[in-house]
């Protein structure tokens, strides 16, 4: 951010913070209930400055809706990539080609400044280092999507300071399977390669229209078809996840007030259970659906797995006690808004019809109906009800 | 996602008489019906938003008057709809006119039909209240129930093909009540929030538009007989309706679940407090748990509950900003925040 941008931002984050100790209307900026900003971009925020923003990867889930976004707000967009991947996507934007794992497959970087970076689709840490050697004194800001994966004990909620797995060797052979380890590399990696200028982004379960995990939309499509649904755990379980809109569009918007830091980033903003979620989902539908809340310790016990079969549910209990309560209230400060999870739900399913027959029959998530039906079965017989 | 099926077929026109029309369900059962291509007439007093439907042929009559149904002498309609009428005068009178002259009447009763309001999960052929008399003292103080169970046997009595909607909670667009619009408005503002019983405790409320829509169907397909109607499509819990509520919201809203027992010791009462909800042996809990095969079986559907709650709270923000502050049902604010704060200190105390 220039200067002169970063003063626009403090003077009206001064006037903004006034407007709230006056009681005044506010006009340019919305506010919710509880008196944080909402941004409503398309209703009268002011227009941010201009950026160069180079967008690594941005073709894949939550890529699209950075550049969409970043576009709508009249920044300058270039892509960097393989062109292999949705390759027709915004044939108006500007398009630098490169193989990150070829030993120079970042020179296309080698030219050009940009005020922000945004590099989505690392676990490797040696993609870092080949983006940092070739952006060198360069950039004003690399932001980086790291994953709440990075943390080692998910028995208790964790801050942006809990404790962080063992970094990955950048030196060895990559291991696509330590992903969490590598992740963490990766963020130490953004900093030795940017120095003070980085963010990092640590989103938890990324949902919405795109997602190729199936987990979140699992949920929607199962309850749309209707009838007993198997439910796990207890309505009051924890459950985290955010649209990919809302955290491409936040990330943007860190660009744009040069936020520096790492954030985790996950929501919805107040506590949220799976029952909460389920039910939500279901208000979108006008399906029979019908839940059956089956303990975890049985759920274990038929071998119905947690978070791979009931997308989005871990137990909240023992090591997993704190998986869902991942603390990001950095991030919502930072302004991380979430939509209705109606609106998300939605979305998700006319996305998800909209995809080819095979596919949609192939959900990579979720508990086959076959399984769902046995399981439910053993649960009527055993439980009585 | 959302299906609502209207049959595709374009229907026989029907000359259809709308009793009232003016009121809550009226304007939307007209605007749906002239929808559907029938010839629509209204009576009524000429009184209530008198400039709705402009096109509509209106025959005027103040239906408490001795000659009150004059209007509607010599003439013949397929349908009947009798939206108002709570009084057993009422349908004699109209009777003693259209009788003969009309091929269904559709009366619009209630579930306070029952006789027993704690009887949970009543069919259509649960003992209803004692019929109020017609006429004498007797007819003037007579209760609501009484009075439309009257009004049904009249109705059954008069008509070869009588239809008998008893509908629940009535929301959306135009509801006076704010029984179910309480709970929108209240997790629209957000923060903590009483939430009654258990996430299971029945609740049951039907689009204003569902049933409208709906009873035009019975009426082109001629259907006869008594049908409970009201929503959702399954046995719905007070925790379905909030947390669906909340999902068409992003904001800081977030429940406490306070029990019955506690609510009751503190006199916060089900429906009158805390709107659409009751619970196992309550004096609301046949409002809450009407069996609706039947009507489902004779077409009855439903919206989804977002486009409900959308379109109860855009209609709602239209209202003058005196009614959108002052609801008629529902806890109010500050007493809400005082039974939350007894709850926490009786949870903390007891620990």
């Amino acid at each position: 951010m220039t200067p002169l941008a970063r003063r626009d931002f403090l003077k009206s984050a001064a006037l903004l913070g006034g407007a709230i100790g006056l009681g005044l209307p506010t006009v340019a900026h919305g506010f919710s209930t509880d008196g944080v900003r909402v941004y409503r971009p398309e209703t009268g925020d002011a227009q941010p400055k201009s950026l160069r923003i180079l967008i690594l990867g941005g073709t894949g889930f939550i890529g699209p809706y950075q550049v969409q976004y970043a576009l709508d707000r009249k920044h300058k967009v270039t892509l960097f990539n393989r062109g292999k991947t949705n390759a027709t996507l915004f044939p108006k934007v500007p398009r630098l080609i490169g193989d990150r794992n070829l030993p120079d497959g970042h020179d296309a970087l080698k030219k050009g400044t940009w005020d922000v970076v945004i590099d989505n689709p690392t676990a490797n840490p040696k993609w870092v280092r080949g983006a940092g050697e070739a952006l060198k004194g360069r950039v004003g800001q690399y932001m980086f999507v790291s994953t709440i994966s990075v943390f080692s004990d998910n028995s208790k909620p964790v801050d942006e300071n809990g404790p962080l797995n063992t970094p990955s060797d950048i030196e060895a052979t990559f291991n696509a399977q330590a992903y969490g380890s590598n992740k963490v590399r990766s963020e130490m990696e953004a900093k030795t390669q940017f120095g003070e200028n980085v963010t990092i982004v640590r989103p938890g379960l990324i949902v919405g229209p795109g997602d190729l995990s199936d987990r979140f939309s699992y949920w929607p499509v199962r309850i749309d078809k209707g009838g007993e649904i198997l439910a796990p755990g207890t309505p009051n379980d924890p459950v985290q996840y955010v649209d990919a809109l809302d955290l491409s569009q936040w990330i943007v918007r860190l660009g744009e007030s040069h936020t520096l830091g790492t954030f985790n980033a996950t929501g919805p903003k107040t506590p949220t259970t799976i029952a909460e979620m389920l039910y939500g989902i279901k208000a979108v539908t006008t399906s029979d659906a019908k839940f059956t809340w089956v303990p975890a310790e049985f759920l274990a016990e038929k071998q119905v797995r947690a978070w791979s079969e009931m997308p989005v549910w871990v137990p909240p209990a023992g090591r997993t006690a704190g998986f869902a309560r991942v603390i990001c209230q950095k991030a919502y400060d930072a302004g991380l808004t979430f939509r209705p999870l109606a609106d998300t739900a939605k979305d998700t399913l006319t996305w998800y019809h909209a995809r080819p027959a095979a596919e949609q029959e192939k959900a990579r998530a979720g508990l086959a109906p076959d399984k769902e039906k046995t399981v439910l079965a053993e649960w009527h017989a055993k439980s009585g009800k | 996602m959302s299906a609502i099926s209207t049959p595709p077929l374009q229907p026989k026109k029907l000359r259809i008489l709308v009793l009232g029309g003016t009121g809550y369900i009226g304007p939307h059962l007209v605007e749906h019906a002239l929808s559907r291509g029938h010839t629509i007439t209204l009576f009524n007093r000429g009184q209530t938003k008198p400039g709705l439907f402009p096109k509509v042929e209106k025959l005027i009559g103040d239906r408490d008057k001795p000659d009150g149904h004059a209007a509607l002498k010599g003439r013949k309609w397929d349908v009947v709809y009798d939206l108002p009428t709570g009084k057993p005068k009422w349908i004699v009178d109209a009777a003693a006119v259209l009788k003969g002259n009309v091929g269904q009447y559709v009366f619009v009763s209630s579930t306070a039909a029952y006789k027993d309001f704690t009887a949970s999960y009543p069919t259509e052929e649960f003992p209803t209240q004692v019929p109020a008399p017609i006429e004498g003292p007797e007819a003037a103080t007579a209760q609501y129930g009484p009075r439309k169970v009257r009004c049904e046997m009249l109705v059954r009595e008069a008509y070869q093909t009588a239809t008998v909607v008893r509908p629940g909670l009535i929301v959306g667009p135009g509801d006076l009540t704010d029984r179910f619009t309480y709970w929108p408005v209240r997790i629209e503002r957000g923060g903590e929030i009483l939430a009654p019983g258990k996430l299971d405790d029945p609740a049951q409320w039907i689009d204003v538009r569902d049933l409208t829509e709906w009873m035009v169907r019975l009426g082109e397909n001629s259907t006869g007989g008594t049908f409970n109607a009201v929503g959702p499509r399954t046995v719905c819990g007070i925790g379905e309706l909030l947390f669906g509520i909340k999902a068409c919201y992003s904001n800081d809203a977030r429940f406490t679940w306070v029990p019955e027992a506690f609510l009751t010791q503190q006199k916060v009462r089900s429906w009158g407090d805390m709107p659409v909800w009751s619970f196992t042996g309550a004096t609301t809990v046949a409002f809450c748990t009407s069996v609706i095969e039947k009507a489902k079986a004779a077409g009855l559907t439903f919206r989804t509950l977002e486009e409900t709650v959308r379109a109860a709270m855009t209609w709602y923000h239209s209202r003058p900003a005196v009614e959108q502050e002052k609801l008629r049902a529902g806890i109010s604010p500050e007493r809400e925040r005082e039974v939350l704060a007894l709850w926490h200190a009786q949870q903390s105390g007891g620990k």
